[in-house]
């Protein structure tokens, strides 16, 4: 708002005015207490782009609508209905809001400052006037020059006799110690060097002496080493030599137990396999597995056919007394029948032979079942009927004539 | 002098490495073996005989009459020591794919097999993996002599033969009885050994061929063909009675199979010999040292020679006797090992008694090295004991020693002056006893090989004993 007169063109050219319409600053901060003077213009200020009092568009075509700076009749109406509305309401809030009631009969209201300074309430304004004229007939004067004013405070001081220092006096004793401690210092510092010098020589010399000893002392030392692992060498030497002596006569000893121990060891395994019966003597078992069971079974056979001969003996013998008592019965029954009885006896005696026979077969192969095989060979069947002529010889003559036939059938057999 | 042929000093490990680990019985085993089979590679073939470590696997023949419950034996004892059981109707099942049919029916008609065929067919079983590592049981084989002669020559040896025996009357009465489970193959007995289940009694069935008349024809049979087969396994043979409770007759043969029979493995005695005083220890003690030159070792004795010949432990142990205390368990012990170290107690052997008298001493006695291989607890009753030691008797004048029941004194006179010894008075008999019994527990738990002998008996009965458990190998206690 501040406008910027243009009395450039009346004045000097260097001289710069500024008015502006007195107004009241817009300070920010609060001055008093709910300031209730608030509702000052906000300032206005905005982009002229969003402006709504320019127009935009087209300045040609008729505007429908109000100018938007001017209200719509509508709203217009609208907004003093509002506004009425308000009214009202304020209205009749106020005659609701709670008054003091109304002051009794004779009495009357009256107000009465409560606060704790009491305030004068007149109607005047207390109003201040203040002028200020130029003289208008009077020349300007011409500028005074400008001394700027004195800033600053100003000092002085006094110098009285004798109270300036003599230079060279006062120096003297400075001076003094200045060089003097100069020259100590650079005597220190030679010295110093000096002796650095000769430690640095005392050193060296130690450090020579200390060589020489060090290689000494490790001479020494690897001499200690070579001895000692000479030693432990020979230790060792010894000891494995000591171990395998142990050793060696262990192993001997351990040698001479076990042939000690051992010795009985072959006679003792013969001996148990010979009792076990893995080593026997063959001829023994030769004798045993071969000859004797032949033998026995010839023996067996042997006595089979004595046996055998013996029960046909029996057999024949026993025929021959049952064709005796037949005979004997048939010579009762002599006058009645003899020729049937003769034929009965001849073919019964013609029978006896063949029924001998196959008797003797049977008995005979009985006898042949638990021989061996070789022995069924020779028992041919031609041998059977030669036995049996002499059996039947046997049955003719009773007693030795029997035994010299078995003997007889034995020597057969012998053969 | 070669080192060779230098008089040795064998540490006395080496002994007792040997027995204890029965080298000579396995030396013995594998040159058999070696001989047996006679292989073209001995070494791989002793290697291979090494590593399967077999000796001491079962190898039983078990011979009986029919019904004499060799079968039941051979089940039990198959099961109680875990082996294989070979009979003949198990080997000719196991292989009758394999067999002519000629021969299966041979079988079938008359339950038997041809010899040569049972032999080979036992020859391949014992081939077999599993009869090598845990041995094997024989039932009723060999039959004859022949089948003997010939399992023999195939090297087939069994360590045990044992053989049931009864009397022929007993078996066919006992054969009526018989009874088959078809299922395990079990055989019960009407009386003597029924099956608790009912369901295995439901399925019995009566096995063909028990009738008395084939039970006698089978005993004759049998009987023949023994008498021919026992002289083949002279050594091994056992007889045992079948005519028992059937626990017994296996119990019996349980201990006789694993008994070892007696090498002839070098053996040096070291018998311990434990019993309360009184029991005898000293007189058998001298009876073997006289009999089989052992050192008789006694420990009282030791210390009582140590004192009087004042050697360096003599002088040690004077003081102990002299305030009559016992003699350190340290001290006695040095003594002993210095006897027993000496070479002829090596060579010999000893026999060694009063000593240890408690288990600390066991142990010490042990960890210096002189384990006993034969240890004896003699057990003789308190009275035996008081009996035999009260009435001992000494006559002063000629030193004889009396007993008063067992030597008497022949004359009157004699027997007036005989003196007693305080020490043999009832009390101190008492009293040691009792000590004795105290760490006899102690000490029989320590030696578990030990045999315990009834010492009551006369001294050359017990002395008898003594000698067969010297002789004889340890018993395998049953496990």
């Amino acid at each position: 708002m501040a406008s910027v007169l243009t009395d450039r063109t009346s004045r000097a050219v260097n001289t710069y005015t500024y008015t502006s319409r007195p107004r009241a600053l817009p300070c920010q901060r609060r001055r008093y207490r709910d300031n209730f003077l608030q509702e000052e213009e906000p300032m206005r200020y905005g982009n002229i782009m969003y402006d709504r009092r320019v127009i935009r568009g087209n300045t040609y075509a008729l505007q429908t609508g109000q100018l938007p700076g001017q209200p719509d009749p509508l709203e217009l109406q609208r907004q003093q209905q509002a506004k009425r509305r308000a009214l009202a309401r304020k209205r009749a809030q106020e005659q609701l809001r709670p008054r003091t009631p109304e002051p009794l009969e004779g009495r009357k209201h009256v107000d009465v400052q409560t606060e704790l300074y009491l305030e004068e309430i007149a109607d005047r304004m207390v109003e201040v006037d203040v002028e200020c004229q130029t003289d208008a007939f009077l020349d300007r004067p011409s500028t005074p020059l400008f001394i700027p004013a004195k800033t600053g405070k100003d000092v002085d001081t006094e110098i009285l006799e004798g109270e300036l220092f003599d230079f060279d006096l006062e120096v003297k004793p400075m001076l003094e110690v200045l060089v003097g401690k100069t020259i100590e210092q650079s005597l220190l510092e030679v010295m110093e060097e000096e002796e650095l010098a000769n430690l640095q020589a005392m050193q060296y010399a130690y450090e020579e002496i200390r060589n020489i000893e060090l290689a000494e002392v490790q001479r020494l030392e690897e001499q200690e080493r070579r001895h000692r692992e000479e030693k432990e060498r020979r230790k060792q030497q010894q000891w494995e030599m000591v171990n395998k002596h142990k050793e060696t006569s262990q192993k001997i000893a351990a040698r001479v137990f076990a042939q000690r121990y051992l010795a009985d060891l072959l006679p003792s395994v013969f001996s148990s396999l010979r009792d076990s019966g893995y080593f026997y003597d063959p001829i023994e078992r030769d004798i045993e597995m071969g000859f004797l069971p032949w033998l026995m079974d010839e023996v067996e056979k042997t006595m089979e056919y004595s046996m055998v001969g013996r029960t046909v003996l029996d057999m024949l013998i026993r025929e021959v007394v049952e064709k005796r008592l037949s005979m004997y019965e048939n010579k009762e029954n002599k006058h009645q029948s003899l020729r049937p009885k003769d034929e009965h006896g001849g073919p019964g005696a013609m029978r006896d032979p063949p029924v001998g026979y196959g008797f003797q077969k049977q008995s005979l192969s009985h006898t042949q079942k638990p021989l061996l095989d070789r022995d069924d060979q020779r028992m041919s069947y031609d041998g059977g009927p030669s036995q049996e002529r002499k059996y039947m010889e046997e049955g003719e003559l009773l007693g030795q004539s029997e035994e010299t036939a078995i003997r007889k059938s034995l020597g057969k057999e012998e053969l | 002098m070669d080192v060779t042929t230098a008089p040795h000093r064998i540490p006395a490990e080496m002994p007792q490495y040997g027995e204890s680990n029965h080298i000579f019985e396995l030396m013995q085993n594998m040159l058999e073996q070696l001989l047996i089979h006679q292989p073209e590679d001995p070494i791989s073939f002793m290697i291979q005989h090494l590593d399967r470590n077999n000796d001491n696997v079962p190898k039983i023949v078990i011979l009986g009459p029919p019904a004499s419950g060799k079968t039941t034996i051979a089940m039990w004892l198959c099961k109680h020591l875990n082996s294989n059981l070979l009979s003949v109707e198990n080997l000719v099942i196991r292989e009758f794919p394999s067999l002519t049919a000629e021969t299966r029916k041979h079988y079938q008609k008359t339950k038997t097999v041809p010899s040569t065929l049972l032999v080979r067919l036992i020859k391949e079983r014992l081939a077999q993996e599993d009869c090598i590592k845990r041995g094997w049981i024989l039932d009723g084989i060999p039959e004859t002599r022949e089948q003997a002669l010939m399992i023999q020559t195939q090297g087939v040896i069994p360590r045990h033969v044992v053989m049931l025996s009864a009397l022929d009357t007993v078996l066919i009465e006992r054969n009526l009885g018989k009874r088959v489970d078809p299922q395990t193959g079990e055989i019960y007995h009407t009386t003597f050994d029924w099956p608790p289940e009912s369901d295995i009694q439901n399925r019995l069935v009566v096995p063909a061929g028990i009738s008395e008349m084939e039970t006698a024809r089978k005993l004759l049979e049998y009987h023949r063909n023994i008498v021919r087969i026992i002289p083949s396994y002279p050594k091994i043979l056992k007889v045992i009675s079948a005519d028992q409770p059937c626990v017994d007759v296996f119990y019996q043969a349980l201990t006789y199979v694993q008994t070892h029979h007696r090498s002839n493995a070098p053996f040096t005695p070291k018998v311990l010999l434990c019993g309360p005083t009184g029991s005898g220890k000293s007189l058998q003690a001298a009876l073997l040292a006289q009999k089989y030159g052992l050192v008789n070792v006694c420990c009282g004795q030791l210390l009582k020679e140590a004192v009087a010949d004042k050697t360096q432990f003599g002088e040690l142990i004077w003081p102990f006797f002299e305030k009559e205390m016992a003699v350190p368990d340290s001290l006695v012990v040095k003594v002993l090992s210095q006897r027993l170290d000496q070479q002829d107690s090596i060579q010999k052997g000893w026999v060694l008694h009063g000593f240890p008298r408690d288990l600390d001493q066991a142990h010490m006695l042990s960890s210096m090295g002189y384990d006993p291989n034969r240890v004896f607890f003699l057990n003789v009753p308190f009275d035996s004991i008081v009996e035999r030691l009260t009435l001992r008797r000494i006559d002063p004048v000629t030193g004889e020693r009396y007993h008063l029941l067992y030597k008497p004194p022949p004359t009157m006179e004699i027997q007036a002056r005989l003196l007693q010894h305080p020490k043999d008075s009832e009390e101190q008999v008492k009293l040691k006893v009792d000590l004795f019994y105290r760490n006899s527990a102690d000490l029989e738990q320590f030696y578990r090989q030990a045999v315990t002998l009834n010492g009551d008996q006369d001294p050359y009965t017990v002395f008898e004993y003594v000698e067969s458990g010297i002789i004889n190998p340890l018993p395998k206690k049953i496990p």
